[in-house]
């Protein structure tokens, strides 16, 4: 495989606070490639924002500190200085964050916030960043686009506003695009629409992806390799089918099973995981995880930490941080795969002839 | 129960008279839009609830599914008068809910609760939570000389410990919060519950929790809710039958499955293609089918069928007739499209921006 765009080795955030120390983000690692699509799943507060955000140091500092290395075109970031850093940010790392409507500054018209980017970064001259502008609107797929540059956000909807913030990030061609919830705050068929564009998009420009979300049916559809956090750690990683076909932690069981599924035959009760996530300020020595945790065996996990180690000798770099294997029947039982029903008969074929006739 | 028993059953739907909890009938809900000029004159309404009719029945479950906008929420609080309907009927168990003055209507609402999307804003956070589910007790003259204890057994019920009573709303989390909220609507030990969006804030291994716990107080207590929501998965997962909103009408109203098995308005069947599953291999290989163009406004909303401009199968009487919820695949799964024969009032056909041509089904 090629070298990885993106590498980030062993990173650690952590905010000082009246209550102490919150330990945000604990040893994060991984490496993106070129055209890849990395999802990070975590519910709210496993760290999975600060650990973008910390990338490009997006972070306040202080009470924020970074620690650890990303290496970005032979470059490493942590140790660089904001001056470097600005020529980065927005330009060989784009950014889509949740909400368009706080994204976007809503006293200016979008055509001059989507031109900011690029007369800085690629030094474009008004009308030449005006002629992009109207390109990537077009692109995004936003109808007659070279009069909507002087509209301002709230003349938007919030597809067609997270529409703009996408090609805000895409506008300086970056290699790396961190979207982050980028369609947490749309409705189903709007974030339809925005997957679908992400995804040509990627395809087109050959563009590395690190998708943010909770959501893991897009999760399903979107990523190649999918990393699980939890506490600020990575608790699993593995490639999109192996995740969803065989997770390994008890915490993405957990999570997997209790996933409603749309189409299931007889609704059961969903698996719920007990307790809540332990306090960033007072993480557990052991693993972060064991207060919740339904197949340890022994008090092990509860003093000392578990590694990220291989899941099977595969070899496919399926990694879980656990010491501990969660039984083949649960793990059956909570791999979605079992639980999708057949795909519903028609919604992706044309109405059947006889339907317009009715069959009353 | 499957659906085509239920449909091939003619008299299911017509035995079922009694059974009925809540008859809604043509409601509307229409808010004033005023102009800019001194005199502030009305210049047209946003009809955010354009003539709904449905009925729940004693005991099930009802799923309002739709995307923000469609007026679900809106038909939610109309059924309890937290909002005027503008028209129609909502009948509660015999009773025409609009006819009641102020004193009949709290005690109507004794026996109709509703549980709020946001558990961080529905809670006062200066009251202790024990105080928030005592004030329902107490607006209701309920249990006067042992509210301490009703509050302790209520928190019990949703699974909270009866010790935190004296605790604020800062102190919980998103998914205690909520099991507050639930507990107050459970105060008033009502028969029917409008459940809005009550898992959208909570994270998924929460939801499930929420939901969980929602179906076995149904269970115990005998409870027939309105489930309103966006995600039409825990929409499917919680609820017997399923009714699917569309800017501000019902296109669509089934059992369960067949909402799943044999969605047959072309809305229902977009909105189901563009959910994401949790499986990878279905993800890939699915077709969806993408809307195009923009939800109109509810001020202005197409002649005919309103979903004409987005919809890829419109054809030549959609834009003049506007259609009405018609049986398709049975008596019980009804369906407001012109594709299952031509039904409804005629209408002046207007132009609207975004429309596609007549000749747009492929």
């Amino acid at each position: 495989m090629s070298d990885p765009v993106l590498s980030v080795r062993d990173l650690h955030v952590r905010f000082g606070s009246k209550r102490g120390v919150a330990h945000v983000v604990r040893g994060v690692s991984y490496d993106l490639h070129a055209g890849e699509t990395l999802a990070l799943v975590g519910e709210s507060g496993s760290g999975k924002s600060v650990s973008t955000l910390a990338l490009t140091k997006l972070i306040p500092m202080p009470p924020g500190r970074i620690d650890g290395e990303v290496h970005f075109g032979g470059r490493e970031l942590v140790a660089m200085s904001e001056a470097e850093l600005r020529s980065i940010r927005g330009n060989d790392i784009g950014f889509v964050f949740q909400d368009p409507m706080t994204s976007l500054n809503p006293v200016h018209p979008i055509g001059r916030q989507l031109t900011e980017g690029m007369r800085h970064h690629l030094g474009l001259s008004a009308s030449a960043a005006r002629d992009r502008a109207v390109e990537l609107l077009s692109l995004v797929g936003i109808p007659d686009a070279a009069n909507r540059l002087d509209a301002y956000p709230h003349q938007f909807s919030g597809g067609m506003r997270q529409r703009v913030v996408i090609a805000i990030g895409l506008s300086c061609e970056p290699k790396v695009l961190i979207a982050d919830e980028a369609t947490t705050a749309l409705d189903v068929t709007t974030q339809a629409q925005i997957v679908d564009l992400v995804e040509r998009l990627q395809e087109e420009l050959g563009l590395a992806v690190v998708w943010i979300t909770h959501d893991l049916g897009v999760v399903a559809g979107i990523a190649d390799r999918v990393m699980v956090m939890y506490a600020g750690e990575i608790v699993e990683e593995a490639d999109v089918d192996d995740l969803y076909g065989s997770p390994r932690h008890p915490y993405t069981v957990g999570l997997l099973g209790s996933l409603p599924v749309l189409g299931a035959d007889e609704p059961g009760e969903l698996t719920t995981i007990h307790g809540l996530p332990p306090d960033p300020t007072a993480m557990p020595p052991g693993c972060a995880f064991h207060p919740r945790c339904e197949f340890r065996d022994d008090d092990r996990c509860r003093d000392e930490h578990p590694p990220l180690r291989d899941a099977d000798d595969a070899g496919d770099g399926h990694r879980v941080r656990s010491f501990y294997e969660v039984p083949a029947d649960v793990r059956e039982a909570a791999s979605t795969s079992s639980q999708v029903a057949e795909a519903p008969p028609n919604a992706g074929d044309p109405l059947p002839a006889e339907a317009s006739e009715g069959d009353r | 129960m499957s659906a085509v028993t239920n449909a091939t059953d003619p008299g299911a739907a017509g035995s079922g008279r009694d059974d009925v909890l809540v008859d809604v009938q043509d409601l509307q809900v229409h808010f004033p839009v005023h102009g800019n000029g001194v005199l502030r004159r009305r210049v047209g309404s946003v009809k955010a609830v354009d003539g709904v009719s449905f009925q729940v029945r004693r005991g099930e479950t009802l799923g309002l599914v739709g995307e923000s906008g469609c007026g679900k929420t809106t038909t939610g609080l109309a059924l309890l008068r937290l909002v005027e309907p503008t028209g129609g009927r909502v009948v509660f168990d015999g009773t025409d809910v609009g006819s009641l003055g102020r004193g009949e209507l709290r005690s109507l609402r004794r026996r109709m609760a509703m549980i709020f999307q946001d558990p961080y804003a529905s809670l006062d956070p200066r009251m202790s939570i024990g105080a928030s589910v005592e004030e329902a007790l107490r607006i209701h003259g309920l249990h006067g000389d042992r509210r301490d204890q009703r509050v302790a057994e209520l928190l019990e019920t949703v699974g909270l410990n009866p010790d935190y009573a004296s605790r604020y709303p800062h102190e919980f989390s998103g998914g205690q919060r909520q099991r507050v909220g639930i507990a107050r609507a459970l105060a008033v030990e009502p028969d029917f519950i409008v459940c809005d969006e009550p898992i959208a804030a909570l994270d998924v291994s929460i939801q499930a929790q929420v939901m969980n716990l929602l179906r076995e107080l149904q269970r115990e207590l005998d409870l027939t809710y309105l489930f309103i929501a966006h995600d039409l998965a825990a929409v499917q997962h919680i609820s017997d039958r399923i009714a699917v909103m569309y800017l501000g009408r019902i296109v669509e109203v089934a059992d369960r499955r067949a909402v799943y098995d044999e969605p047959s308005h072309p809305y229902t069947r977009a909105l189901l293609s563009a959910i994401p599953v949790p499986h990878p291999g279905r993800e890939r290989g699915r077709q969806r089918i993408l809307l195009h163009g923009e939800l109109p406004t509810p001020q202005d909303p197409p002649s005919g069928c309103n979903f004409r401009t987005r919809c890829p199968e419109v054809f030549e009487p959609c834009d003049r007739v506007d259609p009405t919820l018609q049986a398709c695949t049975g008596e019980e799964h009804r369906c407001a499209c012109h594709l299952y024969g031509v039904e409804g009032v005629e209408v002046e056909p207007s132009h609207h921006p975004d429309a596609r041509g007549v000749a747009g089904r492929p």
